[in-house]
């Protein structure tokens, strides 16, 4: 009986395994893995091995998702720092102007989140560098200035959008020259 | 498409090197060592689970390079991960970072569990299943999950690595001390006849230090993680 339940689970897993290459969305990636490992960890149990099953559920089944839901909520954001606005920034309605609207529909196509920050210090190179900004707003008169990476593939699309446009214009800034 | 044509052969001989490799696994299958654990494993180490028995008597020197492992594991982390600017208000990158209600509600109820569980499981490493490792990443989870609880937490990253560091040395004093009680190193600090209470006393120290040193490691790298993208 042991035996034809362990052979079950082994298909079983090979199943999630196949499922976790073809599934496309990476939050559902994450809970087959932790489903992949639970069915390790009782796989683990029928081969007489607790305190390797109690490992694995510890850590790839809660610790390992935990970090990649971490990671990947990082990677869906758009980090702007605006250097307009000083103090605690709120909701973004509370924003008006042509270029809050504009990075507002472009978050929205590209369905990222919209990260707005103002209390940061240091030069342009290392915010980008150190911190993963974005896009950073400045103003020269009456005209917006919206600075990015030069090989940011977001920052390609949206001097592409924004050639023609009268009040906002775009700058690309040279990455710096990592030794390691 | 080389490179394929290459791989495939390579795979297919491998696969023969180790269906005829498993020959010999009969004759290198013995229970010697199976036999020894259960005759002797409880009288010499004091421990009825055998497994903590070997990782923290018979082969205490692998259980403290493993921990090593960990301790330069978070430190690589930690260097990687340093920053050098000013953080004015660090929480700005949290409040926007959106959690399910549901999440939330069940992970307060299951907080205080599973921090106990953790608790249980490195304490009665000796007895049943588990240990300082599995127990510590058990309560490095109910760590984490606070973290998602409330955001507005502040660490000190700091003085996590500096704990770390002391619990890896005292670690280190605590299985040398054995040299100068039995003349042996890394291993208890009794002898089998003074008792399976006093032994216990010596795995319980062990376990209860590698719990929180493993806890407080992977705490250490989720945070910095969670520190990354600012």
């Amino acid at each position: 009986m042991n035996e034809t339940i362990g052979l079950m689970f082994q298909i079983f897993m090979i199943c999630v395994a196949v499922a976790v290459i073809l599934q496309k969305n990476n939050f559902t990636i994450i809970i087959l893995m932790s489903v992949y490992s639970l069915i390790a960890a009782t796989l683990y149990t029928f081969n007489q091995a607790p305190d390797v099953a109690i490992a694995e559920v510890a850590i790839n089944a809660a610790l390992i998702p935990l970090i990649y839901v971490i990671a990947i909520s990082r990677q869906r954001e758009l980090i702007v720092f605006d250097t307009l606005h000083h103090g605690d920034i709120g909701p973004l309605s509370t924003f008006s102007g042509e270029i809050y609207d504009y990075l507002y529909t472009f978050s929205k196509k590209h369905k990222l989140r919209l990260n707005l920050c103002c209390d940061l210090d240091g030069s342009e190179q290392t915010l980008m560098q150190e911190m993963n900004v974005d896009l950073i707003i400045t103003q020269t008169g009456t005209t917006f200035v919206l600075k990015g990476k030069k090989n940011n593939v977001l920052m390609k699309k949206i001097v592409r959008e924004l050639k023609s446009h009268p009040t906002i214009q775009t700058e690309l800034i040279e990455e710096g020259v990592h030794l390691d | 498409m080389i490179r394929r044509l290459v791989a495939v052969p390579l795979l297919l001989a491998i696969f023969v090197f180790a269906f005829f490799a498993l020959d010999d696994f009969a004759t290198l299958y013995n229970d010697f060592g199976r036999v020894y654990f259960q005759e002797n494993g409880f009288y010499e180490t004091g421990s009825l689970n055998l497994v903590t028995g070997i990782y923290l008597d018979y082969r205490l020197f692998d259980t403290l390079f493993e921990a090593g492992i960990l301790l330069v594991a978070v430190t690589g982390v930690s260097w990687i991960a340093q920053h050098e600017h000013v953080e004015h208000n660090p929480l700005f990158m949290l409040d926007r970072f959106k959690i399910p209600e549901l999440f939330v509600s069940f992970a307060r109820i299951i907080y205080p569990v599973v921090l106990l569980f953790g608790i249980y499981v490195v304490f009665n490493g000796h007895l049943a299943p588990g240990g300082g490792f599995q127990g510590g990443s058990i309560l490095a989870t109910a760590l984490l999950i606070l973290y998602y609880i409330d955001l507005n937490k502040k660490t000190n990253l700091a003085q996590l690595f500096f704990i770390e560091k002391i619990l890896y040395l005292i670690l280190l004093s605590v299985s040398i001390v054995s040299y100068f009680t039995r003349g042996e190193l890394f291993t208890n600090v009794v002898g089998p006849e003074a008792g399976t209470l006093w032994q216990s006393a010596f795995l319980i120290t062990l376990n209860v230090l590698i719990g929180a040193k493993v806890a407080l490691g992977l705490t250490a790298i989720f945070i910095a993680f969670l520190k990354e993208g600012r």
